[in-house]
């Protein structure tokens, strides 16, 4: 029994799952579920399709070349089998494992590194130049913050009892 | 040679029903339409197409009537003479010869009439030639169907004729009629003939087949022969005679000693003399049938005289090879049928003999010299007296020896089986015979897949060295990230400012969702002017909000708008000509005092908003009714939705109203197979 990969989007296919197309060259095309199969059908090319592993890894948003990916690969020949060579792989997935989602998030953060610091520009520059839909440019003179207008307590008491109402 | 294809003869037709044959093919195998307008050539060709296409099928079945037939002379003298017994060879011939004379008459007619028609003038003429040459045609035929019923006749019978192979091994029986061949024959073949105490009860020839020295050998029965002189005999004797007289055969005269057939043994005696010419170089066997009524040792002086006699003629039939002592038993021999005393004895005697005559003659001939040059087994000529054995190495036999041992001792799989409990209870572990460094661990289960992994994947003698090698990488690169995890914290916006920026996201957002209904309604939508403001949107007290949330004092404004609002002015409708005066008291005067009263309350109670109920309908906003209006608000929030594509299942989905639906599960199709229902 083996798990195998969705052609399209690269998730691991369980048992019991999927479909598979065997083409009239004898290529075997693997699906998780009917989105990945009527997408192939389709003819969309999983490199273009933003959801699939091919996209992100062809797009640098995953992590591509790394030394934990060369520890799974399919091998053709069956080694005979050993028990310490067993118990040795299943702990050594498991570091594996571990290693590879660590190193996948400090790739991640690398990609968003630099966001605060637009997200932080983006902001001053949106309140800026969109205060005046919420603070009247005379009230801005005066008080030249980027903060909503101090309420004045002058008006009448009906009306201070519907300045919290929503407006619209 | 046709000795068995008697019954492949195909069946000769009626003389009505052959005509009727051959001219209805002819109407529907040649064109039917012919108009006189046509070419004479054409209509010229037309009907003679039609006599030559008649002419060639008469031809056609008379020739296979004449071909199938046999010929008497053709075949074997046996089949001839028979033939020749039952339907007298002259009338047959004669019949076979009437056919073949209409045949003739037949070609010459055709060829006639075409003559003629060559020439024929008009279609009537054509037509006329080709109706009294079809009709002569059928004349012929009609004048030889009695020769045509007589055929078929003689086919029926003849394909019910037993087939005889003239040329095998054959015994014969004859002799009186009751005697016992019957009898005889039922008991050494599985022929089932008819055995009754009349006599003829067979009337034609029998065949049955026994085996003999792994030899097929033929018994033929015959019907009974009286004493008669032979112009005097009927059919059926006839046909024991023709098979006497020219089969080869071993012949058994049938001897009913008791006498309980109807004859004395002098009768039969006679009979014997009479035909013992066709004995002639014959294995003859006189069969004493019936010992059980009376034994052969106590007949009368006389009739035991007549026996012996039999008895020499019969030895001189033997052939003169071997001594006679020998060869006396073989000649005369006694058994019952009934008791079935002797009967394997006499047939053993009759296949015995007649192998060895034919043996003999075969020696004789010359084409037995080819047949023993073909065989021949070369011995080597030994050159001294020294025994050579075979020679067997002494490891193979000691091998040889072992395997046989081992064979007997070895426990198999299969033994293993049932002493666990047999096939469904006991179930072969494959892994016994694995060939692993420790043999501990030949019963272990290996997990196939780990968290979404194939383990046979990660398989590699050495992973522990790269997994070193990997962590040491790790090891450095935590170390280096220790050193530039510096997440420069920069500047950040304090709440304030994150609640303005919060704010100032809300409004636009509104601004777009207003600006998109705003868009997508316009074009259908009449935009109603401010002044008939129906749902009291735009509101003094509206202004002040918003201009309060901007910062704004909006007292000012407020006043400015109250002062200038249509309700202290009054209503441009409710001005009488006179009254210029105060916007207050202007309504005194007007026609309705509801009006006065209500526009009064209005203007009081300005302050307080209102809002109408949503299907309220007001006067500029082009509805019915309310019910109209409802339904066009209802339409409106409709269309601004999104249409779900999903095609996901619903609610709707959830009930299956009926689980088997008539229309589905009864009825034929008007088209189709009901397979799948």
């Amino acid at each position: 029994m083996r798990l195998e990969k969705c052609w399209f989007c690269s998730s691991t296919i369980y048992p019991g799952h999927g479909i598979q197309f065997v083409r009239n060259d004898a290529k075997i095309f693997r699906f998780c579920r009917s989105k990945c199969h009527k997408n192939f059908k389709m003819k969309r090319n999983p490199r273009k399709v933003k959801w699939t592993k091919a996209y992100r890894r062809l797009h640098g948003k995953d992590m591509t070349q790394d030394l934990t990916f060369e520890f799974e690969r399919k091998r053709n020949r069956p080694e005979r089998y050993d028990r310490n060579l067993a118990e040795t792989t299943l702990k050594a997935i498991k570091k594996i494992t571990k290693v590879r989602v660590e190193r996948e998030a400090k790739h991640h953060a690398l990609r968003m590194k630099g966001k605060k610091a637009k997200d932080h520009k983006e902001a001053v520059k949106e309140l800026e130049q969109s205060i005046h839909l919420v603070k009247a440019p005379a009230v801005f003179q005066q008080d030249p913050t980027l903060t909503l207008p101090k309420m004045q307590v002058k008006v009448s008491q009906k009306q201070s009892e519907e300045n919290n109402a929503m407006e619209e | 040679m046709v000795q068995y294809n008697f019954k492949k003869i195909t069946v000769v037709p009626n003389g009505k029903d052959l005509i009727d044959i051959i001219l209805s093919r002819t109407q529907r195998q040649t064109p039917t339409v012919v108009h006189k307008g046509y070419a004479i050539s054409r209509l010229r060709q037309f009907y003679m197409r039609k006599v030559k296409y008649t002419q060639q099928n008469f031809h056609e079945k008379l020739s296979a009537i004449i071909d199938e037939f046999p010929r008497l002379d053709d075949i074997h003298p046996f089949y001839g003479d028979l033939l020749h017994v039952l339907y007298n060879k002259d009338h047959y011939k004669l019949a076979l010869g009437q056919v073949n004379t209409a045949r003739n008459l037949i070609s010459k007619i055709a060829k006639d009439y075409v003559k003629l028609l060559k020439y024929g003038d008009s279609l009537y003429r054509c037509k006329s030639l080709k109706v009294a040459a079809l009709g002569r045609m059928c004349t012929v035929i009609k004048r030889i169907s009695p020769s045509l019923a007589y055929l078929e006749q003689i086919r029926q019978h003849m394909a019910r004729l037993p087939s005889i192979d003239p040329n095998t091994r054959t015994i014969l029986i004859c002799g009186y009629p009751n005697v016992g061949k019957s009898s005889f024959i039922n008991k050494i073949t599985r022929a089932d003939v008819d055995v009754q105490p009349y006599a003829f009860t067979t009337k034609s020839l029998f065949v049955g087949h026994t085996d003999y020295k792994y030899l097929r050998y033929q018994v033929i029965d015959t019907p009974g022969i009286l004493d008669r002189p032979f112009e005097d005999r009927n059919i059926i004797e006839m046909c024991s005679i023709t098979a006497l007289a020219h089969l080869r055969a071993a012949i058994l005269f049938f001897l009913d000693i008791s006498g309980s057939c109807g004859y004395s043994i002098a009768q039969q005696a006679a009979l014997f003399h009479s035909i013992k010419s066709l004995f002639m170089n014959k294995p003859l066997i006189v069969v004493c049938n019936k010992t059980d009524l009376q034994p052969l040792e106590g007949i009368s002086e006389e009739d035991m005289k007549l026996v012996m006699e039999m008895k020499a003629e019969a030895m001189k039939t033997v052939m003169g090879q071997g001594g006679e002592p020998a060869n006396e038993e073989a000649v005369l021999v006694t058994m019952s049928t009934l008791t079935e005393d002797g009967v394997i004895a006499v047939k053993n005697a009759a296949c015995e003999r007649l192998l060895d005559q034919r043996v003999e003659i075969k020696m004789k001939s010359k084409k037995i010299n080819d047949c023993l040059n073909r065989f021949h087994v070369a011995m080597p000529k030994p050159r001294d007296q020294k025994e050579r054995p075979p020679c067997i190495p002494q490891a193979v036999l000691e091998a040889r020896a072992k395997e046989a041992a081992e064979k007997e001792r070895r426990k198999t799989e299969k033994d293993l089986e049932n002493e666990n409990g047999g096939a469904g209870v006991y179930s072969a572990s494959l892994k016994k015979h694995y060939i692993l460094a420790n043999d501990e661990w030949k019963e272990d289960i290996m997990p196939e897949i780990l968290d979404g992994h194939n383990v046979a994947d990660f398989i590699d003698p050495d992973i522990l060295l790269r997994l070193e090698e990997l962590e040491r990488e790790e090891g450095l690169r935590q170390a280096e990230e220790e050193d530039d995890d510096f997440e420069m914290d920069g500047e950040e916006l304090n709440a304030e400012e994150k609640e303005a920026l919060a704010e100032i996201r809300k409004k636009k957002s509104l601004l777009i969702q207003q600006h998109r209904i705003k868009k997508s309604t316009a074009e259908s939508r009449s935009i109603m002017p401010r002044k008939f403001d129906k749902n009291k949107e735009f509101t003094s007290e509206r202004m002040g909000r918003q201009l309060t949330a901007l910062g704004l004092d909006p007292s000012l404004a407020i006043n400015r708008a109250r002062s200038r609002s249509l309700s202290r002015k009054g209503r441009k409708r409710e001005r009488s000509s006179d009254n210029h005066g105060d916007a207050m008291d202007v309504d005194m005067d007007t026609p309705s005092k509801k009006l006065r009263a209500r526009s009064r309350s209005l203007s009081l109670s300005r302050s307080r908003s209102r809002s109408r109920p949503p299907s309220e309908v007001t006067p500029g906003d082009g509805f019915k009714d309310s019910a109209q209006k409802v339904k066009a608000i209802k339409i409106a929030k409709k269309s601004v939705k999104k249409r779900n594509k999903d095609a996901r299942k619903g609610e709707a989905d959830r009930v299956i109203p009926s689980l088997k639906p008539k229309h589905l599960f009864s009825g034929k199709r008007s088209i189709g197979k009901t397979q799948r229902r």
